[in-house]
């Protein structure tokens, strides 16, 4: 106890030109001197900073797991990324984001909340207007040809265009379709003949697979943006929408509107449907152990079955329609954008046009690699399709099916912004599981999405 | 430490200051000391819990878009909050929460510090495994009871259709999912709540029940009559702190198991307030919500202590 303190140290030479004011004064000027360094190195990027590699999120590369397919699809990403940097060009790190795909992910929104949003991102189309109405998307239409323009389909540009600009480049098309379980239909005595092509036969065939532990149908039932999304095509079957593309007025308390709250209702209520995912919502397992017998899902099932259940046997069949209806789809699917706020968009925009949207006979090999094999999803431009023909993963009838049969009675997903969503979400939900009446939620969504068009500014509701 | 009261002493002699006497020198040196040792807590709590804190309460009275757009619009979140139906929902469920968590595991934390209070083999190795829950992870939990309550298919679904009860959807009908989210929230906190009761009956001292017991009084009387009165700092502690957890817990267990549905039936407010902040980015919406939140815990805990007199039972 007698060190530090003692009269004789604090009387020793070293002490006594240093006085308690000194000590102030010095560590002072330290903290002042760092602060001031701290702020000069956070204001001027450095020349390191300023040549970093641009940051792609994502939820495919590096592949965390060792799957042959999820491995392919992830080489597609880095073999990319591997040419660009031997171009000379400005090097692209792949940042894999665990349950990206997942809406509820947190780390894309704090990281733009933050002023940290990565140079590139995919996006689905349920998110993009709220990136492009909170102004962090680029333009790519200066990078993009106008025969590479024409080249993608014109749905699937869609929902990433507003006022003619691109702001997104759509890597494929994901429509809906009802799978179906093969033995599950065969131990009911039915066959392909017996496919409903109406919304009653749907859910009288749902009701008699029902029994034991199997669910005849399966329409998804969280809410949830991926829940609008399977919930739209019905709506849009009977000619009725959420809000008119033409006039941007909401058109919720249409009959076509209610009519596909009632299927809803009517499904879980009959007993055609359950009020829980079977499975934990994995089709595969609930297919493979008869948990399930028929479930409203999208192309991307076609490559869970080829991992996970190769020999099992499945079909699909596009969405049964009302009377006086006809079958209409959605269409998802992701799409590159590139951060307009991101260290050097500039670059990064020319990255992605070249990989996404460029008609060099190298970019479109690099979309055959990605559709037609590596991922086998239904392509978001012409050339591609025509250079896929039947080859590789489209030796699949099912994919056939999908290209052939379903993508033509597509609508892309539309973008709604939260509010919107979750007026609808709130109605399906009441309808479908709370056994509400599905023309008052109609209304009551119709109230609240009128209410908020009154004042909203933004991209285009379409 | 008597050289260091001589030295300053002698210093402030010299300057002409009145001596101080060496108990307030001692009292100075102390104070000084509790200074330094309490800066590092009172730093990190300034820095993460303060500031935050001040920050996200100023954040409620803007508009901000999740990208940098910031709009002051003074009470116009807390005027959109008064009349935002869902807001109210929200606190509508909240409050059924609470009021089927916070005494449930009173009653069974009570039980069960009672239970494992008495001398009985394997008497450590149940208490573990009654505290284990607690320990993991509420994902992993959720996970777990999905499962288990799955629709036909789950352990529970079975059994009951044993007993001729089939198709129950504890988690897909609006009528019995939040009672099942209340079962799970019990079933999870219950050890640690009765490793809290289990501290508190051990300071009961036994002699009262020995003289209780050669008064002639029962099992009950024994328990109304001193275990309940001697429980009572316990009983507040874990009131005051269960209903905290109440309100601001939930979401990872609202999150895995329904999403908030079915048909809005298990929003809880914490979940409404990560909806609006993560999922719309009304960050300032969130945040003003966040703010009322932690008002009305302000105003339970002022209220709880002003009742036990600042949880102060001595002189009962």
């Amino acid at each position: 106890m007698s060190t530090s303190n003692s009269p004789v140290r604090r009387g020793s030479p070293a002490a006594a030109h240093l006085t308690r004011r000194d000590m102030l004064r010095l560590g002072a000027a330290g903290a002042g001197t760092l602060a001031a360094a701290w702020a000069v190195a956070g204001c001027t990027p450095s020349a390191s900073a300023r040549s970093a590699p641009l940051q792609f999120w994502q939820q495919y590369a590096p592949a965390p797991q060792q799957d042959p397919n999820l491995v392919a699809q992830s080489q597609w990403f880095l073999d990319n990324v591997d040419r660009w940097a031997k171009a000379g060009e400005r090097p692209v790190d792949m940042v894999y984001i665990p349950a990206y795909t997942d809406p509820t992910n947190t780390r894309l929104t704090t990281a733009f909340a933050s002023g940290d949003g990565p140079d590139l991102f995919l996006i689905s189309p349920g998110d993009f207007l709220r990136y492009y109405n909170g102004g962090v998307l680029t333009d790519l239409t200066p990078y993009l040809t106008q025969e590479a323009i024409d080249d993608f389909y014109p749905e699937a540009l869609a929902t990433r265009t507003v006022d003619g600009k691109i702001y997104g480049l759509p890597m494929e098309q994901e429509p809906l379709a009802i799978f179906y379980d093969v033995p599950a239909f065969e131990e009911a005595g039915l066959s392909e003949g017996d496919l409903p092509t109406t919304w009653e036969e749907m859910l009288e065939l749902g009701r008699r697979l029902s029994g034991g532990q199997r669910t005849g149908l399966v329409l998804d039932t969280t809410p949830s943006y991926y829940q609008n999304f399977t919930f739209y095509p019905w709506v849009w079957q009977g000619g009725g929408d959420v809000v008119d593309p033409r006039t941007q007025q909401a058109t919720f308390d249409s009959d076509a509107a209610t009519a596909a709250l009632a299927l809803f209702g009517d499904a879980v209520g009959s007993g055609a449907a359950s009020r829980t995912l079977p499975a934990g919502g994995d089709m595969v397992g609930a297919f493979t152990n008869g948990y399930a017998a028929m479930w409203q899902t999208g192309i991307w099932q076609v490559e869970a079955m080829r991992q996970n259940a190769p020999d099992h046997p499945y079909g699909i069949f596009r969405l049964p329609a009302p009377p006086g209806g006809e079958s209409v789809t959605a269409l998802g699917g992701w799409a590159w954008v590139v951060n307009a706020r991101g260290r050097d968009p500039e670059s990064a925009a020319r990255f992605a046009a070249e990989v996404m949207g460029s008609m060099s006979a190298e970019s479109v090999d690099r979309a055959v690699q990605w559709n037609g094999v590596d991922k086998g999803n239904i392509p978001a431009r012409r050339s591609v399709t025509e250079a896929i023909g039947d080859s590789g993963a489209f030796e699949d009838p099912v994919l056939q099916q999908f290209r052939d049969e379903i993508l033509p009675t597509g609508r892309a997903e539309p973008r709604y912004p939260p509010v919107i969503y979750k007026a609808v979400s709130n109605a399906i939900q009441n309808s479908m599981l709370g056994g509400a009446d599905p023309r008052q939620q109609a209304e009551t969504a119709q109230a609240a999405i009128s209410s908020y068009l009154e004042t909203y500014e933004g991209g285009s509701l379409v | 430490m008597s050289a260091v009261t001589v030295s300053r002493t002698a210093g402030r002699a010299r300057a002409g200051a009145p001596a101080p006497t060496g108990k307030a020198a001692q009292e100075r040196r102390q104070r000084r000391a509790a200074f330094w040792f309490l800066l590092p807590d009172s730093l990190g709590l300034f820095v993460f819990v303060a500031v935050p804190m001040v920050l996200s309460v100023v954040l409620g009275f803007f508009r901000m878009d999740g990208f940098g757009s910031f709009d002051f619009i003074g009470l116009g979140n807390y005027v959109r909050m008064a009349g935002d139906p869902q807001f109210w929902s929200s606190v509508r469920i909240t409050l059924l929460y609470l009021v089927g968590v916070v005494p449930a595991i009173f009653v069974v934390g009570l039980g069960l510090a009672l239970l494992v209070q008495q001398k009985i083999p394997f008497v450590g190795a149940i208490r573990s495994m009654l505290f284990v829950p607690y320990v993991i992870s509420l994902v992993v939990v959720a996970m777990v009871w999905e499962f288990m309550l799955s629709e036909r298919t789950g352990v529970i679904s079975r059994l009951l259709g044993l007993f001729g009860v089939d198709d129950v959807a504890f988690l897909g009908e609006p009528s019995l999912a939040l009672g099942t989210v209340v079962v799970i929230t019990v079933w999870f906190q219950m050890g640690y709540y009765m490793i809290i009761f289990l501290a508190g009956l051990q300071d009961i001292p036994g002699e009262y029940y020995e003289a209780a017991r050669i008064d002639g009084a029962g099992a009950w009387q024994r328990f109304r009559q001193i275990t309940l009165p001697l429980l009572r700092p316990t009983s507040f502690f874990v009131v005051v702190t269960a209903t905290v957890a109440v309100i601001t817990g939930g979401l990872d267990l609202v999150f895995v198991l329904t999403g908030g549905g079915p048909a809005g039936a298990t929003t809880l407010l914490i979940f409404y307030v990560y909806e609006q902040a993560f999922l719309f980015g009304e960050l300032g919406y969130a945040a003003a919500i966040g703010s009322v939140l932690v008002l009305v815990m302000l105003a339970w805990s002022a209220l709880m202590f002003a009742v036990t007199r600042g949880g102060r039972f001595d002189n009962d």
